[in-house]
């Protein structure tokens, strides 16, 4: 590391903590350019500030966050006012500059490189320093935590080639330190980071992402002028050369699925970004990342949201009475503890089409043949942005991304126990739907070991099959361990940070303390056609149905 | 200005049946070029010395921007913008992978098949987005019999396309005084439109060898329409579609010619001849033969209900006679009592 010269540890994103004024100005200027020219500034003025004072009202800022929501109401109000008034009083433009200063500053990032070394040395350790636990070594421990996969040394040469735009599964608030962290492991430079504004309302962690070339995303933002901006930060940092990462699936998955739906607003910029870069010769990659956990932190409360949202009047909901604080501090210590560990895969990289990439950066073909981005990006004669255009081929990317977010999903031993087992009791109560399922009562979830174990090497054959034609990944757990031994170890670490048991074994039989858990951690391996009702020709080209009963199929 | 950037273009028609002339003819008046590809070197000959494609299309002189070849290299060598593909549906994917070099990327195609590939059901669009590398795709689809269009009747079609760029190029180039352009961006829907009918057309055929009048016609279309739209709507198109040109007006103007082959192969089979007999003694290759199997097979897999496939598909095997097949269809037993 310490050969390394500045601009290789530090990367493109050094840029921000240097220029970033420049940066902040040139997305100030561009979004105004582009919206002083719409004719009818005022409805988009109206619009936002019918949004931005609903989502007020229903902000609950802590101590943290009070100073922002007294800003925002600060700043809107004075529009308010502005707006009351003709437009020969106080000019719209002037209210739209207001507007596009206050959201510029709230997103931009910033990089220190100090900040960064230090997170990077401390990280390890700060786990130990939590807990202050014996019998754990200082030392890389944190290191061997992560199972980093698939063909680093060709990114690292891609990221030297152009700009890559990572793009992530999202299960947990851990991601973000999982990313990052992955990204340092992969021996790349920090990049930037979008990041929820939820994760801002945390001091130290707001300290930490401001200098870390985080830009906040705030989701609760739905004005297109809001969108406008975040857009133009996103395109103008990738087209200057810097690295990024965004989850394109918004929010963290409720249902524990892999994503089946984006949201393709920012990864649009992706291909504005590539057309302008075109010029100069360079290419924006696009790289799918995924991340296997045997436990999730706030499974419970996602799962909750996602059925309540599904089921509506149907769910009956059961409460949880575990402090997030205790939760937090058994989940580090599950993960330090023995064999635990989260398995993380850089995906195959793509370009802006979603077409794979040589080792060269070179778009690939059918038949041998090479895809010029130029000519795919060329209208009527001319390399430019075509809005109708972009958006069909970011629909592409969209879907292609998602395929990825299958095909190169690490399938872990707890999937495959909380799948079988779930889908095994399944049979028992064919009429159900999932929402009568989840009432099961605690005998009647119970299965004999014998029929879970069965099930458990039926559903093996399945997946091994579905490695073979390259439709996911299998663990090297999966992959070299005999059938008990990676069940036992399934069954161990499947949903362990909880205080309920996901899969408990007890005098041969398998039965599960919470049945909405299991259904969270089952969800890993629906859109692979393996579940009861599934359609496997359709369901693995068009995953993240539900089925007649309302299961995921 | 728009129209001077495509005066200035060239376009390449790969096939040079009676559709893909026509086609090149109409479009051969907003371009610079056009280049009709086509196997046969003796046609080649005749169509640049005689200015007509006696073969598929006598009677009409092609305009002097038209030329044909049967090399490749000469197609491509004027770097057309534009590739109408015309070529039948059984060769898409060999033909797409031995031309996929051709191609840089920058084309915009509009193919003119109606037919699917059978083994996959994948439509094709879809084969060509697999084999060429190209993205920009659209099908040109609706009721357009070439031999109608080319004495200069009236008519109209539907162009379909993820991208508008592509449906846009499509009215600005395919538009005449006596053909008129529109838009759609269902092109799963038009593609299996075009394709479903052709079932349609032997079923009409088998019809009228029977001698039924109107009633049984419009039974015929409309429930036809139906059935076709139902099994669209699973591979990802639109019903809605099926009302249009591409749709029912395509059914209209196929089950009611006597030229189309489909029609041609059902009016035997109605009036009592095996399908081995049809084609010994005539030699016809209807494409809705080859659907229909296609299509009723996967149906039969899948358990949906298409009642006038069913009756088709045992037609062509010979084990009922026309007349039961209609019985059976009035009689069939119905999934739902709504239309």
């Amino acid at each position: 590391m310490s050969t390394d010269t500045i601009d290789d540890r530090y990367g493109p994103l050094l840029t921000l903590s240097e220029r970033r004024p420049e940066v902040v100005d040139s997305v100030y200027l561009q979004t105004l350019k582009e919206l002083e020219s719409i004719e009818l500034l005022e409805p988009l003025l109206e619009e936002a500030l019918y949004q931005e004072r609903l989502r007020l009202r229903r902000m609950r800022p802590n101590l943290f966050t009070w100073p922002r929501k007294r800003r925002d109401q600060q700043l809107w109000s004075q529009i308010q006012k502005g707006l009351l008034r003709s437009k020969a009083e106080v000019s719209r433009s002037e209210l739209l500059k207001k507007i596009l200063a206050h959201y510029t500053e709230e997103i931009a990032g910033s990089f220190e490189s100090k900040v960064y070394d230090f997170v990077i040395q401390s990280l390890p350790y700060g786990f130990n320093a939590f807990l202050n636990a014996p019998g754990i070594r200082l030392g890389k421990k944190l290191d061997s935590k992560i199972k980093l996969l698939g063909p680093i040394e060709r990114l690292q040469k891609l990221s030297k080639q152009g700009t890559i735009l990572m793009v992530p599964t999202h299960l947990s608030n851990i991601d973000s330190i999982v990313v990052g962290y992955s990204i340092f492991l992969a021996g790349l430079p920090p990049f930037s980071y979008g990041a929820g504004l939820n994760l801002f309302s945390n001091p130290v962690l707001s300290f930490f992402m401001n200098r870390l070339g985080a830009y906040t995303v705030d989701r609760a933002k739905q004005n297109s002028i809001y969108k406008r901006v975040l857009k133009n930060y996103s395109y103008l940092t990738l087209q200057k050369g810097i690295h990024s990462v965004f989850f394109p699936g918004g929010g963290r998955g409720r249902s524990g699925a892999v994503e089946s739906r984006l949201k393709l607003g920012l990864l649009g910029t992706a291909i504005d970004a590539q057309v302008q870069l075109l010029s100069q010769n360079k290419r924006v990659f696009i790289v799918p990342m995924t991340m296997s956990y045997p436990f999730v932190l706030e499974a419970r409360s996602l799962i909750d949201d996602y059925l309540n949202e599904a089921g509506r009047y149907r769910y009956l909901p059961v409460d949880s009475s575990v402090l997030p604080a205790v939760k937090t501090l058994h989940f580090l210590w599950r993960l330090l503890k023995e064999e635990s560990h989260l398995t993380v895969r850089i995906g195959e990289p793509m370009d802006v089409f979603g077409n794979s990439v040589d080792e060269e950066g070179q778009s690939l073909g059918p038949n041998g043949t090479l895809i010029q981005p130029r000519e795919w990006l060329t209208s009527l004669g001319e390399v430019q942005a075509s809005p109708d255009r972009d958006r069909v081929y970011t629909h592409e990317l969209g879907k292609k991304i998602v395929a990825r977010f299958h095909s190169e999903n690490t399938v872990i031993p707890s999937f495959v126990v909380a799948f079988s087992y779930f889908e095994e009791l399944r049979k028992q109560y064919p009429g159900l739907d999932l929402f009568h399922f989840l009432r099961l009562s605690v005998e009647q979830r119970s299965l004999p070991y014998d029929r879970f174990r069965q099930s458990c090497g039926r559903v093996y054959d399945r997946l091994k099959d579905l490695e073979s034609r390259r439709c996911l990944h299998l663990s090297d757990e999966l992959k070299y361990l005999d059938l008990n031994d990676w069940i036992r170890l399934g069954v161990e670490r499947c949903g362990a940070v909880h205080s309920d048991r996901v899969i408990r074994l007890e005098d041969e039989t398998v039965s599960t303390d919470d049945l909405t858990l299991l259904y969270y951690y089952r969800n890993r391996l629906s859109g692979y056609g393996l579940s009861l009702h599934a359609d496997p020709e359709i369901d693995l080209r068009k995953p993240g149905r539900t089925d007649e009963k309302g299961f995921l199929v | 200005m728009k129209k001077d950037f495509w005066s200035e273009q060239s376009v390449l028609v790969l096939g040079g049946g009676a559709w893909g002339t026509v086609l090149a003819q109409l479009v051969s008046a907003h371009v610079r070029q056009v280049t009709i590809w086509m196997r046969d070197e003796d046609l080649v000959r005749s169509v640049n010395a005689t200015r007509t494609n006696e073969d598929y299309a006598s009677g009409l002189t092609l305009e002097k921007n038209i030329k044909a070849t049967h090399e490749l290299d000469q197609a491509f060598q004027e770097n057309p913008l534009i590739v109408l593909w015309a070529l039948p549906s059984k060769i898409t994917r060999e033909k797409a992978c031995e031309l996929s070099a051709h191609f840089s990327g920058r084309e915009l195609i509009f193919h003119a098949t109606k037919g699917i590939e059978l083994e996959s059901l994948k439509t094709t669009s879809e084969v060509l987005l697999e084999e060429l590398p190209c993205r920009r795709v659209g099908v040109i689809s609706g009721p357009n019999l070439a031999d109608e269009i080319k004495q200069g009747q009236p008519a109209a079609t539907v162009i379909a396309s993820d991208f508008r760029e592509v449906i846009q190029a499509g009215i600005d180039l395919f538009s005449s005084p006596r053909f008129r352009v529109y838009g759609s961006k269902d092109v799963v829907g038009v593609e299996w439109a075009g394709a479903l009918k052709n079932i349609m057309a032997i079923a009409s055929g088998a019809l009228d060898g029977l001698q039924m009048g109107w009633n049984a016609r419009a039974y015929l279309y409309t429930r036809g329409i139906a059935e076709m739209s139902r099994f669209a709507e699973i591979f990802g198109g639109k019903r809605e579609t099926f009302m249009g040109l591409s749709g029912f007006g395509d059914v209209i103007a196929t089950c009611s010619s006597a030229s189309s082959r489909n029609y041609q192969v059902g009016k035997l089979l109605g009036q009592g001849q095996t399908l081995e007999a049809i084609l010994e003694s005539t030699g016809i290759t209807a494409e809705g033969v080859r659907t229909t199997r296609a299509v009723a097979a996967y149906a039969r897999r899948q358990e949906l209900h298409m009642p006038i496939t069913f009756g088709v598909d045992a037609l062509l095997d010979g084990k009922v006679t026309a007349a039961q097949a209609l019985q059976a269809l009035v009689q069939s037993p119905s999934s739902s009592i709504w239309e």
